[in-house]
């Protein structure tokens, strides 16, 4: 009994005498499985910074916990549109390009894109593309794009991200729409083909679209292009296509939110990560594009032919800020997703 | 004894002052995760939000307006269409069960009570991933069926309405289970025995002495599956592929989903709220009427 007493007094002090001034932390806000552990213990081991890794599970998510203000981070990773949203909203901090001398690792191309057209608040982590998985085994004829892949004889055998946007931005480039133009009239025209599509499918899952594929539950998919990677370094008989009718990138980036504690801690590791040798771990975890070109050296000759990390991307077309019209494609997808199921 | 109750006034406050300390962490409790959350959200219903999905203090009632839209409303019917299927499979399937349970002697009753509760000391998630691995296309129960020739072709069990009434079942079969126990144990045998003397049939006493007397166990586990089960999210998301949007993903979605509608998320959830509170105090004033 004495010896409870002992440790719960002993946890009681713990708990309530300030962090001493030694152990300096950086609050890490960043997608679940997207940061390898190993990166995180590298940095701490250099540093001393103790890093604590808070999650979640979309942009959106990210941006409402932000918002709400329950705990101050101080490195965030908004997927590009969000990050638009926050920099027209003063909600991310400029960054410091003088403590950041790796940033000359980074290709041109991912840099001064939209949402950041200075690339002064962001920097590139990943970028992936959304495309079309094949299992070539079962699926013999060939699919180039959106057409050839929702079609009746391929009912209930395809997975696609739960991801309303996505699902609404295919329609749109379908019908030779931009996939930003998100207009009452331009849904309006996309409705009958969703329709028609949503009928088709038999698992939305955004978080692990390729466990379907694996399990053989499905035999076709829209998906990550980093699922897509695993997928086909797994296993030769999965293929990866870029849609004909048009697909759109995502820039996943890493930035410091205006409310950031300990930004010079922000900024030491987002110089760590732009490390050839740091972001080659991240690129053998998430077989994403890798936008640092030195990081890129040092992959395998076989990491860089996987047609799913390194496509032949042409120009950039990312998914812009659309604000509340975020409530009309919801409205949408509701209510044929409940006419689809019947 | 009038006189004596007024002549001490002061023993008579003490055990209600008692009696309200004692209520005090029950009703701090209450105000803290009940009542307030609930003013938040009726409070954010009549809210408007910004483009980032902020919440703005304004007073509109398009939320509600909304709401009664029958894209919403379909999605609610099928929400209580999913509840009710898997509150009448429970009852059917717990019902023997708990019957059972309390007519088993000492030792084994705890012993097979401990193992209905069993499935809560592993994580919820945890055991709706087993079932994905048991249902899959190349799972264990097709593999098994195909080994032992019964079927020719794996069968779609997965991403089915079917896995999610099953998985439904399965979540909630234990609360049940245990409230229809509890009546059962305190039925007298004796009654039944007395049925049976008075010329009752199986069916006849089990319809006019059984069922009526266990009908308050059976009443509570069909609210304690019927309200958690129509608002579940993760096992249509996870059994049914999210292929049919039920309630709580919808409402899911407005707070930390895509829509960033926290006002609408709000005001689905307050509709959600007062149609149980209705519910609730119809089927109270009933059992009320009863009684008396």
């Amino acid at each position: 009994m004495p010896t409870v007493v002992r440790l719960l007094t002993l946890a009681l002090v713990a708990a309530i005498s300030p962090a001493p001034r030694a152990a300096e932390s950086l609050n890490l806000f960043a997608w679940s499985e997207y940061v390898p552990q190993a990166v995180i213990d590298g940095f701490s081991q250099e540093t001393g910074i103790k890093v604590n890794y808070a999650t979640y599970a979309s942009g959106e998510e990210m941006l409402s916990k932000l918002l709400t203000g329950g705990a101050a981070y101080d490195l965030i990773q908004p997927p590009d549109y969000i990050a638009e949203a926050m920099i027209r909203n003063k909600l991310l901090r400029p960054l410091d390009r003088a403590r950041l001398p790796n940033l000359r690792h980074l290709a041109p191309e991912f840099l001064a894109l939209p949402h950041d057209p200075a690339s002064a608040y962001t920097v590139p982590y990943m970028i992936g593309t959304v495309g079309i998985v094949v299992n070539t085994e079962r699926v013999k004829e060939p699919i180039r794009g959106y057409r050839d892949l929702f079609q009746k004889k391929y009912s209930n055998r395809i997975v696609v991200v739960n991801d309303n946007r996505e699902i609404v931005s295919w329609a749109l480039v379908t019908l030779g729409l931009s996939q930003n133009d998100i207009t009452r009239a331009s849904l309006a025209k996309a409705r009958p083909l969703i329709a028609e599509w949503l009928k088709l499918v038999k698992v939305f899952d955004s978080d692990s679209p390729k466990t379907p594929l694996l399990n053989g539950d499905v035999d076709l998919g829209v998906v990550w292009s980093g699922e897509a990677a695993k997928l086909i370094k797994g296993n030769k008989k999965f293929a990866y296509v870029l849609p004909a009718e048009g697909y759109h990138s995502f820039v996943d980036l890493l930035a410091i939110p205006a409310t950031a504690k300990n930004p010079a801690a922000a900024h030491r590791f987002l110089d760590y990560v732009l490390r050839p040798e740091v972001s080659k771990l991240i690129s053998d975890e998430f077989p994403y594009t890798n936008p640092n070109l030195a990081a890129r050296k040092l992959l395998s000759p076989e990491q860089l032919a996987n047609p799913a990390s390194y496509p032949p991307l042409g120009k950039l077309d990312t998914f812009r800020d659309i604000g509340k019209a975020a409530a009309d494609i919801d409205k949408l997808m509701t209510d044929l997703k409940t006419a689809a199921a019947k | 004894m009038t006189d004596l109750v007024q002549a001490s006034p002061g023993t008579a406050r003490l055990p209600r002052f008692t009696g309200w300390l004692l209520l005090a962490p029950l009703a701090v409790w209450l105000i803290a995760f009940v009542v307030a959350p609930a003013l938040i959200l009726v409070v954010y219903s009549f809210s408007e939000r910004d483009e980032l999905g902020r919440v703005v203090f304004t007073f509109t009632l398009e939320n509600y307006r909304r709401a009664a839209d029958p894209v919403y409303l379909a999605v609610f019917g099928r929400s209580v269409a999913y509840a009710a299927i898997t509150t009448a499979i429970c009852a059917v399937l717990a019902y023997p069960v708990a019957w059972t349970l309390a007519r088993t002697r000492a030792p084994w009753r705890g012993r097979l009570l401990l193992l209905v509760m069993i499935p809560f000391w592993t994580s919820f998630l945890i055991r709706t991933y087993a079932w994905i691995t048991i249902l899959k296309s190349e799972g264990l129960l097709n593999g098994l069926l195909l080994y032992t020739h019964t079927i020719a072709a794996p069968l779609e069990l997965l991403y089915t309405p079917g896995a999610v009434v099953l998985g439904l079942v399965y979540a909630y079969l234990p609360f049940m289970i245990l409230p229809i126990y509890g009546s059962a144990e305190k039925l007298d045998p004796a009654l039944i025995e007395a049925a049976h003397d008075l010329g009752c049939g199986p069916w006849q006493s089990f319809a006019r002495v059984v069922l009526p007397l266990t009908r308050p166990g059976l009443a509570a586990g069909v609210m304690m599956v019927f309200v958690p089960a129509i608002g579940m999210f993760a096992i249509s998301d996870l059994m049914g592929g999210a292929r049919v949007p039920l309630i709580g993903n919808v409402i899911q979605d407005q707070f930390v989903g895509q829509a960033r509608d926290k006002p609408f998320g709000a005001a689905l959830a307050v509709i959600f709220m007062a149609l149980f509170a209705l519910l609730y105090w119809l089927w109270q004033r009933r059992t009320e009427g009863r009684v008396a």
